[in-house]
Order: C-alpha cells, then structure tokens, then sequence
C-alpha cells in the first residue's frame, strides 16, 4: 500500500533560498505514483482500478533544489482507498466478489451526458484547501471523483523569467503566473465528460513533460487552487464554491513551520518570500475572491461542521442527477418501431441456426458450448469486417491478367472487449486481423441498485483515429453497451466509427443503443423479442459469461432459481 | 473483356443456368480476401492466412447444403428456441493435395467429422485425369459427402473424384462440392455430367489462380 502521504505539502508558491539537505531525499518511497506514470509512456493509459484520478504535480522546488538531481519535487496527492475503510469497497456475494463501487450513468437512456458536478475550491497559500478537499472526497464515499489542482496549469517560463525564479524572485502566487486558457478548456473538457490530457508542470525546468496525466470519468471534479476563482469563466462551471479561510498568522506560522521543519528552509528566507510575495498577492488578488464563495470555510480542515454540511449538499446533487437508467431502458415502449438500418442481422442461414441450437440449448455440455460459441463468434466478426469500407484495388495475377478486386480502406482497427463476456470474442478478432489492438472496459451491474457501473477501461491510445469493434456476447437491455458507447465516445472516437458486435441481442436493446446513437452499427446474429425482469433476453442464452467460463451457480444453490 | 463483368459480380449469372451451383454471397470483404489470395505480390504467409479465413467461410456455407431437422430446445430461462439440428452421417472427403488445404477449416467446424482422401493424377501425355488412390470411410455409401476441392479449372479432377465416390455408392444428390475459385467450364463440365450434385463455392471466374496448391503448401 502506498506510504503514508503528506497532505500538508504547502500549496503554493517557488520559496526563497537556503540550502536544504532533506530535500535530497528519494521521494520514491514515498510517492509510489512516479513509477506507475512511467507505465504509461507506452501505447495504452489506463484508469486506475481504484478510479480517482489525480493528477501528481511537481511543486514549486524548496530552493536549491536544482542543484541536486534527485531534488524535484514530486506531489501527488493520493486520495483514494486508504483513505477509506476497507469493508466499504468490497462486495462479496455467494458466487463472486466485487472489489470497489463503479462509476454509475453519466448519461441518460438517449445516450445524452449529465454534467458531473463540480466543486472549487479557492483559498490562500496553506489555508487548508487540500485538507478541505481529501475530506469531502472521503465523506462524499464516491469513487468516481477528480481532484484538479492549479498548479498543473502555471505557465511554461522564458529564458529570462527562469534565471528570476532561479533566484526565487519570480512570483508564482500572481494570476499571471497561470496558463488560464489552458485551465478553461480542460475544466470545460472535464465538465462534458470527456477524456483530458492535463499536463504536469516541472518546477525544475518550468517547463511541461512530455508526458501528460490522463484524467477520465469523473461525476465530481474537485478544482483546487489559490485562484481558483480568479477567471470568470472557470466560475461559471463551477457547481459550488467553496472558500477556505484561515486567520493569517494561522497560516504564516503554518508555513513557517512546514517550510522549516520538513523541507530545512531558513526563518529569514520564507518571511522574505512570504512578505514580498505571498502575502501581498493574497491581499490583492485571493482575498477579494471571497465574494465569490457560495461558502466560506473558517479554520479550514478542522471545521467538520462546514464539510459534513457541503457533502450533505453535493449528495442531494448527486442524488438529483442519478439515473435509474437499466429500468428505464427496460421499460421503454419503443418495440412498435422499425428497426433501424444501422441494425446488421447475419443472414439466418440454417448453419446460424444450428449454432444457436446448440449454445442456446441448457443442457449443451461445457465444451460444446465452447466450441460452438466461437463457431458463431468467428462468423459474425467476420460479418462485421464486411460492414467496414472497401476501396476498388487491382493486383496483378501470376496468370498474367490484372484482377480488380477489393481493398479494406482503412487498417486502423481496433477491438474493445466489455469483459467479461465480451472477452469471449476476442480471439476470432485477432484470428482475423492481424495484430490488433484489443481495449477492454469493466463493467459490472450493481447488485443493490441494478445500474451498469464502470470499473474499468483500458484503451488503445490514440483511439479516436480507429474503427471500434466492440464487443459483448449478448445485449439485453443495452445498459452496458451503452456505457461502453459513451467512453469511447468521450475518447473522441467517431460514433460513425463504432460497431457494437453480439451473439444476441434483445429487441428493446437494440432499440435503444439505435435510438441513443444513431450512426453506432449494430452487428448481431439474433434478436430476440423479450428481456425477463432480471433483464435477461428471452429466450436467449441464459448467462453467456458464467456459462462460457463455467462460473455458474450449481444446481442446489440456494439463491438462484430461475421460475 | 467479357470476364470483366462476371469479375465484378462473382459470376453470379450461372447460377441462373445451374440449380446446383451456390455462391458465398459476395461482399467486399469476401473479395478483398479474393484480391489477396489473386496478387501475385502477396507473401507466403500472408497468403495462407487469408487462405485459411477464406476456406473457413466457404466450408461454413457448404455446411448450409447439409440436410437438417427441426429441433426445439429449452434454454437456460426455461423458454423453448426454434432450432435445427443437423442431421449425422455426413463426412468430408478431400482431393490431394490441395483439397487437404480445407481439412483442417472442416475439422474447425466439425471436431470429430470422419475424413477421406482421393488422389487423382493427370497422364502426363494425355491429360487424363486418373485415380490412384482413395479412402473412404466404410459406409460412405449412407453417409453425405462434402468434397473438398479449392481451385477447379477444368472440372476434370473433381469429375474422376464424383465418380469414385458413386462407384462406393454414394447418391449423386448426397455430394456437395466445397470450392473456393472456380471456372465456368468446370461447372458445365462437373454439373452437366451430375446435374444432383451441388457446388459451392466463393467465385467463378475465367481464370483460375492455379498457383493455389503450391503456395498454400510453399512448393513453388
């Protein structure tokens, strides 16, 4: 588990002179996420299992930092699992265990986005803005949450600028310190749900890595910073704001403490800076930004009245935007319609018959159904190849005549796999393409409110320039194909783009995933008119997964009869 | 220049002409594998892969011309399906050597189906076709036969194998022929001499990519 974290790490500000020796120390005990952002250098990001994406930013280096190479300051904010009571997170049943609450709909039954809810929080340099922060994360009990911090967002320095900061004399707590065009647009990206790149700032060489930090699928966004209110339009995207106060020697002895004690400055330094920098930016652009605040925090972190009261209100938000969406998919008359031409049905040849015969059969044997299963998958991927666009190509023969034949016209493929079913497909895709890329997202239904939730996605890079081939062994209500649309949509990836492939689907599920996304193709090899109030397809194949892997619960077990 | 048009369509147009001829319904998809298997730029490796995703489409659609039943089955939500079942009693019989290049695409959809060979030899004088050695299974004369044949210009060969196959017994109408590029002299010669018999295949066209057998099986 990750090492004890300081979550007191000072919030603002490149600080004055003094040699430090404790900052030579190897930060990579301590910050444990540095290596996981080297994992990520490769073709594939991912979203943490454990989903709170937070961004590690390098803080302002404690003076003479520079000169050591280990000295670059690595803060990362870690405020996930740990912080919570392990008992919460895992659901256990007779047949499975699930680790961790999934992120629930951020859409609506017409594919359409609900806006995650965003919170600001502003306040002066160590008032106790990321104590206020970690706390309302760890009340709210909801996983899916992004804190973004300002920090990331300081401005790339010139030549002549960084010489000043190298003397600790550039003034990092003015506005114009912050790149806030960048800020506007990846607050605006997040607040639609999209996927964000969110660059990491070097305090060394003022400049941003090449890397970035992924920041995906959040349904709260923490905005955090000592002018997080300072530009008009990230206020009107803020949901709530939230200033924290702290009595200015409260915070002055904090800082003196903090840059003292943990990072070996000298007195004289941090009340030079903080004289000539810190106090006067907070007097003329922080302060007055307190107006703004729908709440104002005194005291900061300590004030537990003041957060129980904002996470009682960002509950009753939250609550107001959920979606009982499985349901109302289920429940949706739209059965008298057509059915749309995006809907690509195999031919019912009597082979297609005869494999459906077989897997849809309850007493088909393990292996047969193996066998059979794939059958059918092979069949309709190879269906679906056929729905991609060709381009005429005329090849020279060995016999000496030229053929015009057919070329596919794009070789960007990739497959994305909705596990666990959907794995199941996975090989005849890369059976027929060579060297395919293959994504994959979690999601899983949660047994008390019925919902899709998403735990976990895993995709191609630069997915938004592939066809998608997604995959699921069988669609019923279309809940979860949905979802899997919606990442990938909020990937950038063209809906013209996607095919959702099946063995079945139900009606009412394919009505909907057609309604919602009308340019998504829809590859399957049955419909079936029904879905049961378990939202299984009737009469469908039972569950594909369990049977497919052979997870099913035995016969005597008590819990699950099927009437 | 006539050829043109058939190219374009898979050769369609004798299907009118031969009740018995039955070709893979053509997409693009279908034909880009084709156009691959036909450039002769195309790399051994390449091509035995997309041979093999041909052959496998092609031997799931001849399956289409075995006989079947209705069959109803309970699934596991307790509802009935509307199903079919195969009838048994079918088998697979290849000509060497390039027939055996669908052996193992039959084996992917029939794990345990039985498997005979015929070896014909064309008289190096006359041309004339000849069988040196075939292989059945005991009581082929009951069974249905899907013969495997990829490449088929002249109708000869397979025509010797048909007869073999009625000289065991076997009814004309129980034999269908998997194929995947054939000629429309071979279908007049084969189905004008068995008019029970059926053909499916992925293409007729004038020419015949002859190289097939050589490299699929890399001995050219």
């Amino acid at each position: 588990m990750a090492a004890k974290i300081n979550l007191n790490d000072p919030p603002s500000s490149a600080s004055s002179d003094s040699d430090v020796v404790e900052t030579h120390v190897d930060f990579s005990d301590v910050f444990p996420e540095i290596e996981i952002e080297e994992e990520k250098s490769g073709d594939f990001y991912h979203t943490p299992a454990s989903p709170i994406t937070v961004p590690y930013c390098p803080r302002p280096p404690s003076t003479g930092s520079q000169k050591s190479p280990r000295s670059r300051r690595q803060r990362t904010t870690s405020l996930n699992q740990t912080t919570k009571p392990a008992t919460n997170s895992i659901i256990r049943t007779q047949h499975r265990t699930i680790y961790t609450a999934g992120r629930p709909p951020w859409y609506n039954s017409v594919g359409q986005k609900v806006e995650p809810f965003v919170i600001g929080i502003c306040g002066g340099s160590a008032s106790g803005k990321t104590t206020v922060a970690e706390k309302i994360i760890e009340s709210l009990g909801v996983p899916w949450v992004t804190l973004l911090s300002m920090d990331s967002f300081y401005k790339v320095l010139n030549e002549k600028q960084h010489e000043i900061a190298d003397q600790n004399e550039y003034n990092f707590d003015h506005p114009d310190a912050f790149d806030f065009d960048l800020m506007v647009v990846t607050l605006q990206r997040l607040k639609e749900g999209r996927k964000v790149e969110v660059p990491i700032y070097n305090f060394v060489t003022h400049s941003r890595e090449s890397k970035t930090k992924t920041m995906y699928g959040a349904n709260v966004i923490i905005f955090e910073g000592i002018l997080a209110f300072h530009n008009a339009k990230v206020n009107e995207m803020l949901d709530l704001k939230i200033f924290v106060d702290a009595d200015p020697d409260v915070r002055l002895a904090r800082r003196l403490k903090r840059d003292i004690s943990q990072r070996g400055r000298d007195l004289e330094g941090v009340l030079k800076q903080y004289t000539s920098m810190v106090q006067p930016s907070f007097n003329h652009y922080i302060a007055p930004l307190m107006s703004h605040a729908d709440i104002i925090v005194p005291r900061g972190g300590e004030n537990l009245v003041a957060i129980h009261l904002i996470v009682q209100h960002v509950q009753t938000q939250l609550q107001l935007r959920g979606l009982k969406l499985r349901e109302e998919l289920a429940n949706a008359s739209k059965l008298n319609m057509p059915t749309p031409d995006t809907v690509k049905l195999l031919p019912t040849t009597p082979q297609i018959r005869g494999l459906h015969t077989f897997i849809r059969n309850k007493d088909t044997p393990r292996d047969e159904f193996i066998f059979y299963s794939k059958r059918l998958i092979r069949l309709v991927i190879e269906y679906t190849l056929s729905l991609m666009t060709f381009v005429d190509k005329t090849v020279e023969t060995p016999q000496g005549f030229h053929y015009n034949g057919k070329k596919m016209a794009t070789s960007n493929i990739c497959g994305v796999s909705i596990l666990r079913a959907g794995e199941t497909m996975e090989q005849a895709v890369c059976d027929v393409c060579k060297d395919i890329r293959i994504g994959k997202i979690l999601i899983q239904t949660n047994l008390q409110t019925g919902e899709p939730e998403l735990y976990y996605l895993r995709l191609p890079k630069d997915i938004k320039d592939y066809k998608v081939i997604l995959m699921d062994a069988t669609v019923a209500t279309g809940a979860a194909a949905m979802m899997a649309i919606r990442v990938l949509l909020d990937h950038d990836v063209l809906e013209k783009n996607i095919l959702i492939v099946s063995l079945l689907m139900a009606e009412s599920g394919v009505q909907s995933i057609a309604y919602a996304f009308p340019d998504v193709q829809i590859v399957t090899t049955a419909i079936d008119p029904e879905i049961n109030e378990k939202f299984y397809v009737l009469p469908g194949i039972g569950n594909f997964g369990d049977r497919y892997f052979g997870t099913e619960p035995s016969e005597n077990s008590s819990e699950k009869v099927e009437s | 220049m006539g050829s043109q048009e058939h190219e374009n369509c898979n050769g369609y147009d004798y299907c009118k002409s031969y009740k018995g001829l039955h070709i893979l319904k053509a997409h693009d998809q279908i034909k880009e594998l084709q156009t691959i298997l036909r450039d002769r730029n195309t790399t051994r490796s390449d091509f035995k892969f997309f041979a093999d995703r041909l052959i496998r489409l092609v031997i799931e659609d001849s399956l289409n011309q075995l006989p079947f039943t209705n069959c109803d089955v309970i699934t596991p939500t307790g509802e009935t399906y509307v199903g079919l079942k195969y009838k048994s009693g079918n088998c697979g019989v290849s000509i060497v050597r390039s027939g055996e290049a669908m052996e193992q695409g039959l084996r992917d959809c029939c794990r345990s189906i039985r498997i005979g060979k015929i070896l014909v030899e064309s008289d190096v004088d006359t041309h004339e076709a000849k069988v040196v050695y075939a292989r059945f299974p005991e009581d082929i004369s009951q069974r249905h036969v899907l013969l495997m044949y990829p490449i088929m210009a002249t109708g000869n060969t397979v025509s010797k194998a048909v007869n073999v196959l009625k000289e065991h017994g076997v009814e004309e109408e129980c034999i269908v022929l998997s194929n995947l590029f054939c000629t429309p002299q071979a279908v007049q010669t084969v189905l004008d001499l068995y008019p029970k018999m059926k053909i499916s295949t992925s293409e007729v066209h004038h020419v015949a990519p002859n190289h097939f057998g050589q490299k699929y099986f890399g001995t050219d």
